[in-house]
């Protein structure tokens, strides 16, 4: 049981990579608009965080050093300034959402209006950060975001022709009412959604707080190779329901009730419920992941005490940026600002931090000094450039996208 | 000495200090050397803080980053927190050193954080459960 329950780490920054609030609605979107003609998108992005993730988990298993040591250590106090701020932009617009989208699915369940559920939200956030163990906290939402299985369960009752299905994926072609820009700027949301660099902040300093050591190497592997793919299927299933239900219909998804409407086509009313427990987990856990990752990240770079594992006393700046991230977020949200929309300008702010965070990770990772005989093979060296010469295309043409096609409009 | 010389920048620069428990101090902001009797330079001490980051930030930045320090620093003076070189027993992917956090001046604004932000919070003391 022990070995099932150590994967959840893994499980549960793939949740909160890949359907967190901005995802769940994107894949959804995506699938209602291409069909499943960007699945490539999703699956080349989560093969990325895999390899780097799994770079990010040696290291901190080998050395006990959190991804944002290693920038600080090779990018300088310059650049990893720069990468400090992209980043903590990224993670608080994301943690901002996250806040917000539990409320929305709060709201979904009772149709009392999000905002009420806002400051709630943020004070539960804020607790779990204070008072529950780590290893707790990533088996209760790492499992209860597993709900979202339940997609899988529709999109399988719905009886698709797989081969075609197959076919889709395999076979991309754009569909012919949507321009060739719109079509590339969804690729890149997706793939930036699946590489967001609060997965790797928070998946190594996971692994610190989880106190891996050489011998853990096993077990980070497994959660690299086990979580992530879970969470890359999951993001399919989203997209692959909405493809087979509201394409057809000619449903555009911009709410979070929309991308549950497939599962209460396909399953009825109780599957819809189980969704809705889905979503809040799968949003509560990715607030959990982006406000302890404004933390790491921060208290990485500055050299001061950070985690879960000392008592909350024993890392009181860390603690305290928290709780500031904690009160920022939930005064965003009350701004009334569309916690969906939220995330999708985030992507400018990946678009910086993105190779600032990976190009320090392949660097490390090939350091003899550092890693000992735990230093890259040929095969994690290879995939390692490959990725980032995507990353930085991907970097580099976001933002143009983004600006030609108006966000996806 | 036939060694590989040693790359300050590389290997020291921009470390992370921990104590002997593993417990995390600061960062390697920057280091301060002296002159021996030889005319050989030694690194005497490792310096962290606002201080020591702030002149290795670009201009405008820096000064900002020092004003802060000193805005936020209890003790009137404003040099940069110092860790005598002979504390340091190793030099990994961390450097160690010989005493516990709390006998090294290092962190004011932990300090003061802890003190007024922190510990009046119901729990602070507590394990997480």
């Amino acid at each position: 049981m022990k070995r099932v329950l150590s994967v959840f780490l893994g499980i549960l920054t793939a949740i909160g990579g890949f359907v967190d609030i901005g995802d769940l609605v994107a894949n959804a979107l995506v699938g209602s608009r291409f069909g499943l003609s960007l699945a490539w998108a999703t699956i080349i992005g989560v093969a990325g965080i895999c390899v780097f993730a799994e770079m990010s988990g040696r290291v901190a298993a080998v050395t006990s050093r959190g991804t944002f040591d290693l920038i600080r250590e090779r990018l300088g106090p310059r650049v990893g300034l720069l990468n400090l701020a992209a980043s903590l932009l990224v993670t608080l617009l994301t943690f901002t959402a996250e806040v917000g989208g539990v409320a929305l699915a709060l709201e979904l369940a009772t149709s009392v209006n999000y905002l009420l559920f806002v400051p709630v939200v943020g004070l539960a956030v804020w607790l779990v950060i204070w008072r529950v163990r780590f290893s707790t906290l990533e088996n209760v939402f790492g499992l209860l975001g597993l709900a979202l299985i339940v997609f899988g369960v529709a999109l399988w009752q719905l009886n698709p022709s797989w081969g075609d299905l197959l076919h889709q994926i395999a076979v991309p072609r754009k569909p012919a009412d949507e321009s060739l820009t719109t079509y590339f700027y969804y690729a890149i949301a997706l793939f930036g959604a699946a590489m967001t660099p609060y997965e790797v902040f928070f998946f190594s300093s996971g692994g610190v707080e989880e106190h891996w050591k050489p011998k853990d190497i096993g077990t980070a592997r497994a959660n690299v190779f086990i979580g992530f793919p879970m969470g890359g299927l999951l993001s399919l299933a989203i997209a692959g329901c909405a493809a087979l239900v509201l394409l057809p219909a000619g449903i555009q998804v911009d709410t979070l009730g929309q991308v549950g409407l497939p599962v209460a086509v396909a399953l009825g009313k109780l599957a819809l419920a189980f969704a809705i427990l889905g979503f809040v987990a799968a949003t509560f856990g990715a607030a959990l992941e982006t406000g302890l990752s404004t933390g790491y990240a921060t208290a990485q770079y500055f050299g001061w005490q950070w985690g879960k594992y000392v008592r909350p006393r024993q890392a009181a700046r860390f603690h305290a940026l928290v709780l500031l991230a904690v009160i920022a977020a939930v005064a965003g949200v009350l701004t009334t600002a569309d916690p969906i929309k939220v995330t999708e300008y985030s992507i400018v702010f990946s678009a910086v931090a993105l190779p600032l965070t990976y190009f320090p990770i392949l660097v490390v990772a090939n350091d003899p000094v550092y890693m000992g005989r735990h230093v890259n093979g040929r095969l994690a060296n290879g995939l390692g450039t490959v990725f980032l010469v995507v990353i930085v295309i991907a970097a580099v043409t976001a933002i143009p996208l983004m600006l030609i096609t108006a966000a996806g409009q | 000495m036939t060694e590989e010389p040693f790359d300050l920048r590389l290997r020291l620069l921009d470390r992370q200090v921990v104590d002997r428990d593993g417990g995390l101090i600061c960062k390697v902001d920057d280091v301060e050397f002296d002159r021996g009797p030889d005319g050989s330079w030694h690194v005497v001490a490792l310096l962290s803080g606002p201080q020591a980051l702030g002149p290795r930030l670009p201009g405008r930045l820096g000064r900002w980053v020092m004003a802060v320090g000193r805005r936020l620093s209890l003790h009137p003076d404003v040099a940069p927190r110092r860790i005598p070189f002979e504390r340091v027993t190793e030099i990994g992917s961390a450097v160690t050193v010989d005493r516990a956090r709390d006998r090294l001046d290092v962190a004011v604004l932990e300090d003061w954080v802890r003190e007024h932000v922190i510990d009046p919070i119901p729990g602070s003391r507590h394990e997480s459960e």
